[in-house]
């Protein structure tokens, strides 16, 4: 097996009734549904390699989660071609399924009102995993990710942080192969993502799973992910090196400060490109190579309170790429 | 009353864009009458039979009247009242400056009226597909009795309403339940919606009209059948009024207690 | 081998919402209480008016009650089995459906039993109880009994498609609700034999939802008044009926687009 995915020209169609407001409307729709064709996917075609992380961006409504879903089986592809560790996933062998898992951030599969041990023991049987080897994985799962105090406390009773980590924990038991993640850090704190994040990088390292990974967030990528596919509107606009992506399109960063005072405010022109003065705020970007240094100036010759230095945010690139200013 | 009519216009509308609800609820009126219909029909099937002082007209009158005074009288959304305690969206109401009784006794007053027009549209619907004897009372006296009985019967179901609801102040997890028990099963069976009273035996029936249930909706129909006159009608007048101002007593003294107590918890 | 992992799963599962349900005793009881007293209050309107009118629609008293006990046991039996079906619809809005579907676990199985409910556990054995004692009063011979029985199996394998056809509606279009309701309602029709009611009710009940053949058919055999077709057919019906349903479900699933993108 020299491919772990394969996507060819994959389409994926929605019909969607369109409904009109009003009570005669309502009974219209009723009568004589009018029909919209949503095209979620328009043909798009990538493989993965086993083994790779990769990042998937592209603004809400872009076909990242219809892909992923599709990938896992759970949508049926309208046209194209998928193939997963040589299955098909639409024909949902167990023995596929065995080897995949889903996670999704803003959802949960724990059942709320019981303690997550309880999801784990269903999920034992469901994905008939040996007792020695589900006890050997809980540990360490537990164990990396600092859950084990948790495992009988009631899921309702968690904190978003540790509950999003006992969804890992009850998704990765049956140590998948393939691992398909939308939005991981989605609504946690930064030190969970951070921990959400170095827990993917270990497992993706250690078992050489093959991961594909959707996020907002311009950190997960830059930490995790070597690759990147952009889509937008069902169509894939870039797939390449992450490095690549951020010199050609993120070629600056963002330094956000607080002055204490307005002298010589003008001269902040002289530090980077000046996006927005409001005194006492002011954010700059400047040349991604040059970050350290302009920072450096610009503690030196302003009254600065406060200093952050950020990414541009995911959305920014991706109209950036979808602007064309990258051109093959 | 201003304000109590622009709720009445609202929750009329409101009707409509869960149209899907209501026409459900419509539905599983029309299953229930045709199953009553049917059973009373096999009973009856000599039209010269007479059981319990029924014969087969006044019985099917008794159903097909049941339609209508179920419409006026048990159509209403004060049972919404538990969800409201239950999920604190009370304190969204109590700030406003109005009585959150008369709020839904105006949102039943609307889905009575909506109700009955459908009620009304289906009566005529299945009167012509079942051509059944039916009992046409014309005498104006009677039927301005039978209006009395409906007005009682309205009160009477909006006070068992807001008893159950008010349960759910000390126990939120019963907002549901509380309702399945009493306004689906007891009251519905109770009430005459099922049988008229009368059928079961004499002490039976003496302890069932003691309760507040029969003047529901078998005491309105047995006055618009010509069942009940001079002083049993009286008798019976004089206990559902008796039941709508025991009822109403309660219901305030209950749902002051629980308010207390809705506000002590701080939702 | 399947089956031992199924069962294993639907043992889990049912454990699970036990546990749930006993965190709301009060609830539990509540809703325990209510059904009782809604099966007596019918049983003994029925005793009334089998007083009052000694047969209906040439059935006497013990077969009428005994077509109330037979409706009563499909009926439960199906709640007892099928409760998560109530729960489907929000499930699909959710969109927690997905993690359903992404599990090596038949979806139909998970979402069609993932969840037996307790209440109904407890009226099923007084239920039986009371079926064989107006059973017996029918006195049924060796061949009727077993026969009732597969027929009783047979309704509930009706009930099964229908609950089926429900699911697959709710995965189609989500404006669909409450069909399970109205599926109840329909089938509570067949609390009496289908025989009361008049064309084309009756029709309907026998051929578009077989009710009659669900919960009529089986009582009727126990008074020897069903011939040989009546028998094979019934069977009949009952295997196209979830073949029909599990073909549905498959294309439904086709259609399926998930809560959001």
């Amino acid at each position: 097996m020299d491919k772990a995915i394969i996507v060819d020209r994959l389409v994926k169609n929605f019909e969607v009734v369109e409904k009109e407001p009003g009570l005669s409307g309502a009974i219209k729709s009723l009568i004589s549904p009018k029909k919209k064709t949503v095209r979620a996917l328009k043909s798009i075609s990538f493989t993965i390699q086993p083994g790779e992380l990769v990042g998937f961006i592209g603004p809400n409504g872009a076909g990242k989660t219809t892909t992923l879903k599709t990938l896992s089986g759970l949508l049926y592809p309208t046209s194209g071609f998928v193939e997963v560790l040589e299955y098909d996933p639409w024909s949902r062998n167990p023995s596929y399924l065995k080897q995949i898992a889903l996670v999704m951030g803003q959802k949960n599969q724990l059942w709320w009102d019981l303690p997550a041990i309880e999801t784990f023991e269903l999920n034992r049987a469901i994905y008939e995993i040996p007792t020695r080897t589900y006890q050997d994985n809980l540990k360490e799962l537990t164990d990396l990710l600092e859950i084990n105090k948790f495992i009988n406390t009631p899921v309702r009773k968690l904190s978003l942080g540790q509950r999003m980590r006992m969804e890992l924990t009850a998704a990765l038991l049956h140590k998948p192969k393939v691992l398909f993640l939308d939005e991981p850090t989605i609504g946690l704190d930064l030190v969970a993502q951070q921990k959400m994040r170095d827990f993917i990088y270990e497992y993706n390292n250690k078992y050489n799973a093959t991961i594909i990974l959707t996020s907002h967030n311009m950190d997960d990528l830059t930490d995790l992910a070597r690759r990147v596919i952009v889509i937008d509107e069902g169509q894939l606009l870039f797939d390449g090196a992450f490095e690549e992506l951020v010199s050609k399109f993120a070629k600056e960063k963002i330094i956000r400060a607080t002055l204490g005072s307005d002298d010589n405010i003008k001269n902040l022109e002289k530090i980077g490109r000046v996006k927005k003065l409001d005194f006492p705020e002011v954010v700059i970007a400047v040349p991604r190579e040059a970050t350290a240094v302009a920072a450096a100036e610009l503690l030196q010759n302003f009254p600065v309170e406060d200093l952050t230095i950020d990414e541009i945010p995911i959305e920014d690139v991706i109209r950036k790429v979808f602007k064309g200013e990258y051109k093959k | 009353m201003n304000k109590y009519l622009s709720i009445f216009k609202i929750s009329f509308q409101e009707e409509f864009v869960y149209k899907l609800n209501f026409v459900m609820w419509r539905v599983r009126n029309i299953f229930q009458i045709l199953l009553i219909f049917f059973l009373w029909s096999a009973v009856f099937t000599d039209s010269q039979t007479v059981i319990f002082g029924y014969d087969k007209a006044k019985i099917l009158t008794y159903v097909f009247g049941i339609m209508i005074v179920r419409a006026l009288v048990m159509s209403a959304r004060t049972s919404d009242m538990a969800s409201d305690i239950a999920r604190g969206n009370l304190s969204n109401y109590l700030v406003k400056p109005f009585s959150y009784f008369k709020f839904w006794f105006s949102r039943d007053i609307s889905s009575k009226a909506l109700n009955l027009i459908f009620a009304a549209g289906e009566f005529a619907i299945l009167y012509l597909i079942l051509v059944p004897p039916f009992y046409f009372q014309t005498n104006p006296l009677t039927l301005l009795w039978f209006l009395v009985g409906i007005v009682l019967a309205i009160f009477i179901y909006f006070f068992i309403l807001i008893l159950v609801s008010s349960i759910t102040f000390w126990l939120p997890e019963l907002s549901w339940g509380g309702h399945f028990l009493i306004t689906m099963v007891i009251v519905e069976a109770l009430s005459g919606a099922l049988f008229p009273i009368n059928i079961l035996p004499l002490t039976l029936q003496s302890i069932v009209m003691a309760t507040p249930f029969p003047y529901l909706i078998y005491f309105p129909v047995q006055i618009y059948l010509g069942n009940i006159s001079g002083q049993a009608l009286l008798g019976g007048m004089i206990m559902a009024f008796a039941w709508a101002g025991i009822l109403w007593l309660i219901a305030n003294i209950v749902w002051q207690k629980g308010l207390r107590s809705y506000e002590s918890i701080g939702r | 081998m399947m089956f031992k992992k199924y069962l294993k799963i639907w043992w889990i599962m049912s454990r699970n919402s036990f546990v749930m349900v006993m965190t709301q005793r009060v609830s539990f009881f509540t809703f325990l209480l209510g059904k009782i007293i809604r099966f007596s209050f019918f049983f003994i309107f029925l005793f009334f008016i089998l007083q009052g009118a000694k047969t209906l629609a040439g059935y006497g008293a013990n077969e009428i009650i005994f077509f109330f006990l037979t409706f009563n046991f499909i009926d439960i039996v199906s709640q007892f089995l099928f409760r998560e079906v109530y729960r489907f619809q929000p499930m699909v809005v959710s969109g927690d459906f997905d993690f359903v579907m992404a599990k090596p676990i038949s979806p139909l199985f998970r979402v069609l039993m993932g969840g037996a409910d307790v209440v109904d556990l407890i009226t099923i054995p007084p239920l039986l109880v009371a079926l064989v004692y107006f059973g017996s009063l029918l006195h049924p011979s060796v061949i009727e009994s077993v026969l009732y029985v597969a027929l009783v199996l047979n309704g509930l394998l009706i009930a099964t498609a229908f609950h089926i056809i429900i699911l697959s509606l709710a995965i189609i279009s989500t404006e669909i609700d409450h069909m399970v309701i109205i599926y109840r309602d329909i089938t509570s029709l067949g609390r009496f034999p289908v025989d009361i009611y008049k064309q084309p009710l009756q029709a309907f009940l026998t051929y578009i939802i077989p009710i009659g053949v669900m919960v009529t058919v089986p009582a009727k055999i126990m008074m020897g008044v069903v011939g040989l077709w009546g028998v094979v057919s019934a069977f009949i019906v009952g295997i196209v009926s979830i073949f029909v349903a599990l073909k549905f479900w498959n294309f439904a699933l086709t259609k399926y687009t998930s809560a959001s993108s």
